[in-house]
């Protein structure tokens, strides 16, 4: 397991705040969703009707965790500032691209991404940190050139993220995929992925 | 970093081939694919139990056809 320093900012000061990427969750990290995440993602929802509780509120990290253990192919992300898990990420290398222009070509898949309760807008008024979801797409990159996939990237987004992967990250939309519940896929490019690593 | 251990793989011309071929539409080296195709064995081998089938689909057609993997 490898631990690099990433930054997220302060979500009331917007100061740089170090923060620790772990290249693999770990049980460590999920007795931190059980103790802070998962109460704080039960209080935000506790009297809501479904569709105004957040889109991954029923994501069981640990199941999620336990089931790709030993798979090479799959590889989990967890982001630790200063002592409190702000964000989790699954992706995966066996994916091939979409893209006419990278067709067949494998690319780092994004199979789940979350940041913590505390970290959204929705939830919290002054979220506690932003940009985890740089910190995961910037990962996501990184380990799709130490692949030798020179940066290409895939995902289905939920609905709420769409704009922040089309808009603040440079993928390309593909459309709503039938075969993943009608969510809308993106996916980098090369080009994209050097944009995106320039700018952050 | 793991530590790495060294294997010698011996391939017929045609393995070769379709080796080099692989390496060339995947943008990967020859050893890039070996492992990838280790990893994607591996991850059909697990997913793929009694009950379960591996399908591929025709977008334009919804034909469906079973991929059937050992």
């Amino acid at each position: 397991m490898t631990e690099s320093k990433v930054y997220l900012r302060d979500g009331k000061s917007g100061n740089l705040i170090e923060a620790s990427l772990f290249d693999e969750v770990t049980p460590d990290h999920l007795v931190l969703w059980d103790r802070d995440w998962v109460p704080a993602m039960q209080a935000f929802c506790a009297g809501k009707p479904p569709g105004q509780k957040p889109e991954d509120s029923h994501w069981d990290w640990r199941r999620k965790s336990k089931e790709v253990t030993g798979i090479l192919g799959y590889h989990s992300f967890a982001l630790v500032c200063p002592k409190e898990l702000q964000g989790l990420m699954m992706t995966n290398d066996v994916t091939s691209a979409r893209l006419p222009a990278q067709f067949g070509k494998p690319l780092i898949y994004v199979e789940f991404v979350a940041t913590a309760p505390w970290n959204r807008p929705k939830v919290q008024d002054a979220p506690r940190y932003r940009g985890v979801g740089q910190v995961f797409v910037l990962a996501a990159i990184e380990t799709s050139r130490n692949a030798g996939f020179k940066g290409r990237v895939g995902l289905h987004s939920l609905p709420d993220a769409e704009s922040f992967y089309e808009q603040k990250c440079g993928f390309t939309r593909l459309g709503p995929d039938s075969s993943h519940q009608n969510l809308t896929y993106f996916e980098m490019t090369e080009t994209q992925a050097d944009a995106f690593r320039q700018n952050h | 970093m793991n530590a790495k251990k060294t294997m010698t793989l011996n391939l017929t011309d045609q393995e070769m081939r379709v080796l080099e071929d692989l390496a060339q539409k995947k943008e990967l080296t020859k050893t890039g694919v070996m492992k990838l195709a280790l990893r994607v064995l591996q991850t059909l081998d697990a997913r793929i139990e009694p009950g379960k089938k591996l399908l591929i689909e025709d977008e334009a057609t919804s034909e469906k056809s079973e991929l059937v993997i050992l």
